[in-house]
């Protein structure tokens, strides 16, 4: 009868061992990404640069408009034969620019005014896009990384308000949002303390009467339109705002800044992965990113719930970058 | 070290509203799961029935992942503190529940025999006997219920906020060193919650039974008995 | 200024890309059903998948793990008396941890990504691990382990053959509750990293998808329900003679 029970015994050890060896053998190992060999197809006389070169891992930040970016850059450059490792939703600027600085992740796309304002913590406003673009490549190629860009398509901040709520107000610009005795602001947590935020808006438009509430990112529209806050902020390529029934309020002082891409990406990493041959992928995708494209694929994300990954390969493929959709 | 001393000066405020937001959410997942669980399982240890039921609701609360949870409550209700409460009474309700059930079901046979025996009407067994009796193990669910609860609370802040979580997930704002900082004061107030149920849970035993070795460790000698119990109630409904 | 783009959808400019129609999303998903099941089986395997077995694998990985090693710590522990209080009160201690909180302070230690995973995971195993093997050799009844003695076993033998397979349904019911809080805490660990069932509930929070954070919430309500109903069933292929046993307090 022992032995009965010391078979048992021995039967789930067994079990147990075996069924972590499976596990772990199937299924590789850092699977966070459509890793390699994307099938590409062969275009004719395919350059294939990234054949050879060491993985990149790109990581993006939390929302959906990064999530597009994130698998554009990733399947372009698939196709063109390089190893990339994406690492979707890291988390806001702040975590996702210290995952670079630490080399948890080698590069991901970040918008140049808050490379200045949250970043840099450079409180200045700059008042043309090209300004501010520079500022922000002056300051991570004296950090050790690349930039290459920026894109077309910018996408800044801003504070939106139910379309009744504006006319109720008579709010237009972020400016007469003083005029009330107070009023509750629906944000992502950083946004409290960021210039290109809650700061900025005190200290530019004098705004005090805000009273903060915390939301995740994602959530504001759906808190808007239940009336659990005044306000909500807001970017301004979301699908969202196309349907009319938001009003954006105007942001005259550009407290919000300029918002265009850049892929940034450690130097060290980009001379491993061939330096100009890698940028040359880059900027063939971001020379198709206008306002338009970048609204219309988010559009496809947010509204229709469609994959990033199918998104971003539709219009790869249908401009050309990838031989076949992934 | 000295980040973390200057984060607590500059936060100070703050911190002591979130402490207190943070007891509060914590207090009332509590404060339901105790109202459902408790009763129940006193009710079903004294009559000894319904042990399937006591182990089974049990067990398939255990398994319901707190953030799943949260996120299924967060389409039906929107933001609200609803959908952290949902998941903290949901991790509440299996320790008090088997613990509960476990310690009135095996109270002394002969005791209770000897109560009715001296014409004790059913109820009067119940709560002079049975409860005195089975205080030790139910306080024991209640105190890892709490230590649960109390961990778990900072989830709240995914989808409706409040409470010390509205710290510990916004590194972006104040850097790890505030979400180390929002962490230890978790995980005091764990410790001081279990603390605070061992000393009533000493106050409330009666002279003469065994009182548990450790006061102030903050889960041994309550996941002791109720891992003990829990043990023994999902190995008995086998 | 800012350039506010709340342009419609315009048709493609000469020199502009081709955006190409995306397809429109049926009226469930317009909007935003809390479960349109067509969108759900559709995207299924491209989405839900992969992340079904990243859970999985980072809950066996992460038992199996910390059962080695509150295995060690049980018979260690068995032995010497003084061993159990500081292991049990270190191992406590993790409970009091928020299992956010903890991902992402290790994350600049083990970095973002399975290592960090793993080890958090395991910590917040070996409590309940521990406590159950040792309750389970402490409560094997001393006359059997006489008998064992009597009968000319060695200590090492008598481990082997009559106290661990004795303990072994509180090791199993042990590994039951650790396998359905590991499969509940993995879900957390998406909060760093986008592995597992918690990385499109995370990501579906950031983008409002409704279907997409409920979905993934009851995949992973499924997985853990039926790793407890596979446990259970383990523990009475692996010792069906608890049944008649029955347990006086």
């Amino acid at each position: 009868m022992h032995k009965g029970r010391g078979r048992g015994l021995l039967t789930l050890l067994s079990t147990l061992a075996a069924l972590a060896l499976f596990v772990a053998g199937c299924g590789g190992s850092d699977s966070s990404s459509s890793s390699s060999s994307s099938s590409g197809g062969s275009s004719a006389a395919s350059s294939q640069p990234g054949k050879g070169k060491p993985a990149v891992t790109i990581g993006t930040k939390d929302f959906t408009e990064e999530f597009v970016l994130g698998e554009l850059y990733a399947q372009a450059l698939q196709a063109k034969g390089y190893t990339v490792n994406l690492k979707r939703n890291i988390g806001a600027t702040e975590i996702t620019d210290k995952a670079l600085t630490s080399k948890q992740i080698d590069a991901y796309p970040e918008y140049t005014g808050i490379t200045t304002a949250v970043v840099a913590k450079d409180d200045t406003l700059s008042p043309t896009k090209e300004e501010t673009a520079k500022k922000a490549k002056d300051f991570y190629e004296k950090r050790g990384q690349v930039v290459v860009g920026p894109t077309p398509f910018q996408d800044v901040d801003a504070i939106a308000t139910t379309k009744a709520f504006a006319a109720k107000h008579n709010l237009k610009s972020v400016a007469d949002l003083k005029k009330l005795p107070s009023f509750s602001l629906g944000a992502r947590p950083e946004f409290k303390s960021r210039f290109t935020g809650l700061v900025g808006m005190e200290k530019e438009y004098g705004i005090k009467n805000a009273d903060f509430r915390q939301l995740a990112l994602g959530l504001q529209y759906k808190a808007l339109d239940k009336g659990d806050v005044d306000a909500a902020n807001v970017f301004s390529t979301d699908a969202q705002l196309a349907s009319g029934k938001y009003t954006v309020l105007q942001d005259p002082k550009g407290v919000f800044g300029f918002q265009q891409v850049y892929f940034v990406i450690n130097k060290d990493k980009y001379d491993a992965l061939g330096g100009a041959q890698f940028s040359a992928v880059i900027d063939s995708v971001n020379k198709l990113l206008t306002n338009d494209a970048m609204q219309s694929m988010n559009a496809a994300v947010d509204l229709d719930k469609k994959d990033p990954k199918a998104v971003a390969g539709q219009f790869l493929q249908a401009n050309g970058l990838t031989g076949s959709s992934s | 070290m000295s980040d973390l001393i200057n984060f607590y000066k500059d936060n100070a405020s703050l911190l002591f509203e979130k402490t207190l937001a943070h007891l509060g959410i914590a207090g009332l997942g509590m404060a339901i799961a105790l109202v459902l669980a408790l009763p129940l399982g006193v009710y079903l240890g004294h009559k000894h029935a319904g042990a399937f039921l006591a182990i089974n609701i049990s067990n398939v609360f255990r398994a319901l992942p707190s953030l799943a949870l949260i996120a299924i409550s967060l389409a039906l209700f929107g933001l609200s503190l609803l959908n952290v409460e949902v998941a903290l009474v949901a991790l509440a309700v299996p320790p008090i529940l088997t613990n509960a059930y476990t310690a009135v079901d095996g109270v002394d046979p002969d005791a209770v025999e000897a109560a009715r025996g001296m014409g004790m009407t059913e109820r009067q067994v119940l709560t002079g006997v049975e409860l005195p009796l089975a205080w030790p193990l139910i306080f024991a669910g209640i105190r890892t219920a709490a230590v649960y609860v109390v961990a778990t609370a900072p989830l709240a802040a995914i989808a409706g906020g409040g409470g010390l979580g509205d710290i510990i997930l916004n590194q972006p704002t104040y850097g790890l060193v505030g979400v180390i900082g929002a962490t230890l004061i978790v995980v005091v107030l764990a410790f001081a919650v279990d603390a605070l149920f061992a000393l009533v849970q000493r106050a409330v035993t009666p002279r003469g039974l065994a009182v548990p070795r450790e006061l102030t460790t903050i889960v041994p000698a309550g996941t002791d008995t109720a891992v003990t119990a829990e043990t023994a109630a999902t190995v008995e409904q086998v | 200024m800012s350039a506010l783009a709340v342009a419609p959808l315009a048709p493609l400019a000469q020199s502009g890309p081709v955006i190409p129609n995306f397809g429109r999303g049926d009226d469930c998903i317009r909007n935003n059903g809390n479960f349109c099941t067509q969108w759900f089986i559709d995207n299924f395997r491209e989405r839900f998948l992969p992340r079904v077995g990243e859970h999985i694998k980072m809950t066996v990985i992460a038992v199996v793990l910390g059962f080695i090693i509150a295995f060690v710590a049980a018979l260690i522990a068995h032995r010497r008396r003084g061993f159990e209080a500081p292991f049990a009160n270190l191992a406590s201690l993790f409970y009091t941890i928020p299992s956010i909180a903890l991902f992402q302070i290790m994350v600049p230690i083990t970095g973002i990504g399975w290592t960090t995973i793993i080890i958090a995971l395991v910590s917040y195993t070996l409590l309940i691990l521990f406590r159950n093997i040792l309750t389970g050799l402490r409560e094997v009844p001393s006359e059997v382990k006489e008998a064992a003695e009597g009968m000319g076993l060695t200590r090492r033998q008598t481990l082997v053959r009559v106290e661990l397979p004795l303990a072994v349904p509180a090791i199993i019911a042990g590994l039951r509750v650790a396998t359905v809080t590991t499969i509940s805490l993995a879900t957390i660990a998406a909060f760093i990293t986008p592995l597992g069932l918690g990385a499109p509930i995370f990501s579906a929070i950031q983008t409002g998808a409704n279907t997409e954070f409920v979905g993934a919430s009851l995949l992973a309500i499924a997985l853990a329900l039926l790793a407890d109903v596979l446990i259970v069933l383990t523990q009475r292929i692996v010792s069906p003679w608890t049944r008649a046993r029955r347990r006086s307090a």
